[in-house]
């Protein structure tokens, strides 16, 4: 609200802001935009502050798996018949962005320069982005080529995963069903 | 004073817990510094990185969902003999007739493929944050691989039951090892123990997913944890104590 530009209603006139009007002035700090930010060098024991937190974090992830465990069952098919191939046969989902890419590629992009590349990408990111800030507004190169490549990643998964049917053609998910976990 | 404290201040009790009373900051480090299991934390970290916009507490979760991977396998794994003539109906049997199997098969399930989830994202929270810069970059290479042991753990489970599902997964994602120049069918082939997934196959796949898998997990952790306590007291250096 600070930066907009008061206007003035005629001479004399308190300054108003177009829009707004003021119900009353009261004497020290704003109400509200002012955030309690601990300082750098400041330290907390971990015993508790640091263990309360990640044991409330712990109860947490367990009860997400118990109430997904009680809900869903874990699937189980006819028994494994290398006689009969299931189509489409898919990857497990944390592998079908590649499947995907396999059918538009050649298998030796899709299978091995693809994943070799991600690897070696990670393993060399922090020896490449030398810069010594942290904050994403100051990394913008590396923030945007993360982000592109992670939404491109996801965008493959989820269209391998749910948008393929029968010899890998696109399929809409509430149309047919094809994905496995 | 409670049974507990009349406990730690008898003879038996002194010699156990051998931590003094948890009073002044400093009884806390001492305290936190003679617990075994409290080893693997630094005894401060900064402030900042205590809650839950720093960290998402992600890294916890994927480590929460490694152990509930470690109780509910360690419980399968007295129902399951890794043959093709077993194999399936075992399942079957820990479903119908084994107590709490169907349940403790869903947490098994679902902690794997949420721990593949957790990784990943842990992996984005720290980039986010730019916390594999110096002097963390290596920490970093050690997350690259515990996110490679990952996918490889939950691979290698997939084959197990032994079903349609599995089978033809485990033919799909090993036929990609073929497509290396040279070696790939070299790979392949060791890999899944002949030229299609078999007996040899699951076995092998059994043996990396108890036993192989598991251990270099819980190795790389140990100095990924490791590296992150001393990084974590680096950064304490020079605050004052108490």
């Amino acid at each position: 609200m600070s930066d907009q530009q008061p206007v003035t209603i005629g001479s004399g006139d308190p300054k108003v802001i177009k829009g707004q009007r003021v119900l009353g002035v009261v004497p020290g700090k704003p109400a509200a935009g002012e955030e309690k930010r601990p300082a750098d060098d400041e330290m907390a024991m971990v015993w508790p502050h640091l263990l309360v937190r990640h044991a409330v974090a712990a109860l947490a992830v367990l009860l997400l798996v118990l109430v997904l465990a009680v809900l869903f069952d874990a699937p189980l098919k006819e028994i494994a018949n290398p006689t009969v191939t299931p189509n489409p046969e898919k990857a497990p989902w944390y592998f079908v962005a590649l499947q995907e890419l396999l059918a538009h590629f050649h298998p030796l992009v899709a299978g091995v320069l693809v994943p070799g590349a991600i690897i070696i990408g990670l393993v060399a990111l922090p020896y490449i982005d030398r810069t010594a800030f942290h904050d994403p507004k100051y990394r913008k190169v590396a923030v945007y080529t993360f982000t592109a490549f992670m939404v491109l990643w996801i965008v493959l998964t989820i269209i391998g995963f749910a948008f393929r049917g029968p010899n890998w053609a696109w399929v809409w998910p509430w149309e047919e069903w094809h994905g496995e976990l | 004073m409670t049974i507990i404290d009349r406990f730690k201040k008898s003879t038996v009790g002194k010699s156990i817990v051998r931590n003094p009373d948890r009073k002044t900051p400093r009884d806390r480090a001492a305290g936190h510094w003679s617990n075994f299991f409290l080893h693997i934390y630094p005894v401060k970290v900064p402030k900042r990185e205590i809650g839950f916009r720093y960290s998402w507490y992600l890294g916890v979760a994927s480590a929460v969902l490694f152990g509930s991977l470690i109780a509910s396998g360690i419980y399968l794994m007295f129902f399951y003999v890794p043959s093709p003539a077993q194999a399936y109906t075992d399942i079957q049997t820990i479903q119908t007739d084994v107590a709490f199997g169907q349940y403790v098969r869903n947490v098994h399930r679902w902690s794997a493929h949420l721990m593949v989830i957790a990784v990943a994202a842990h992996m984005a929270r720290v980039f986010y944050r730019g916390a594999y810069k110096s002097p963390k970059e290596f920490n970093w290479v050690i997350g690259v691989v515990l996110l490679v042991l990952t996918l490889l753990l939950s691979f290698t489970g997939y084959l197990l039951p032994w079903d349609q599902l599995a089978y033809w997964a485990i033919t799909v994602g090993t036929s990609m090892a073929g497509y290396v120049p040279y070696i790939g069918d070299t790979v392949q082939e060791i890999l899944v123990g002949g030229t299609t997934v078999s007996s040899s196959t699951l076995i092998r796949f059994y043996v990396l997913h108890v036993a192989v898998l598991p251990a270099a997990v819980v190795l790389t952790l140990a100095v990924h944890l490791w590296r992150w306590r001393k990084d974590s007291m680096l950064t304490s250096e020079g605050s004052p104590d108490e």
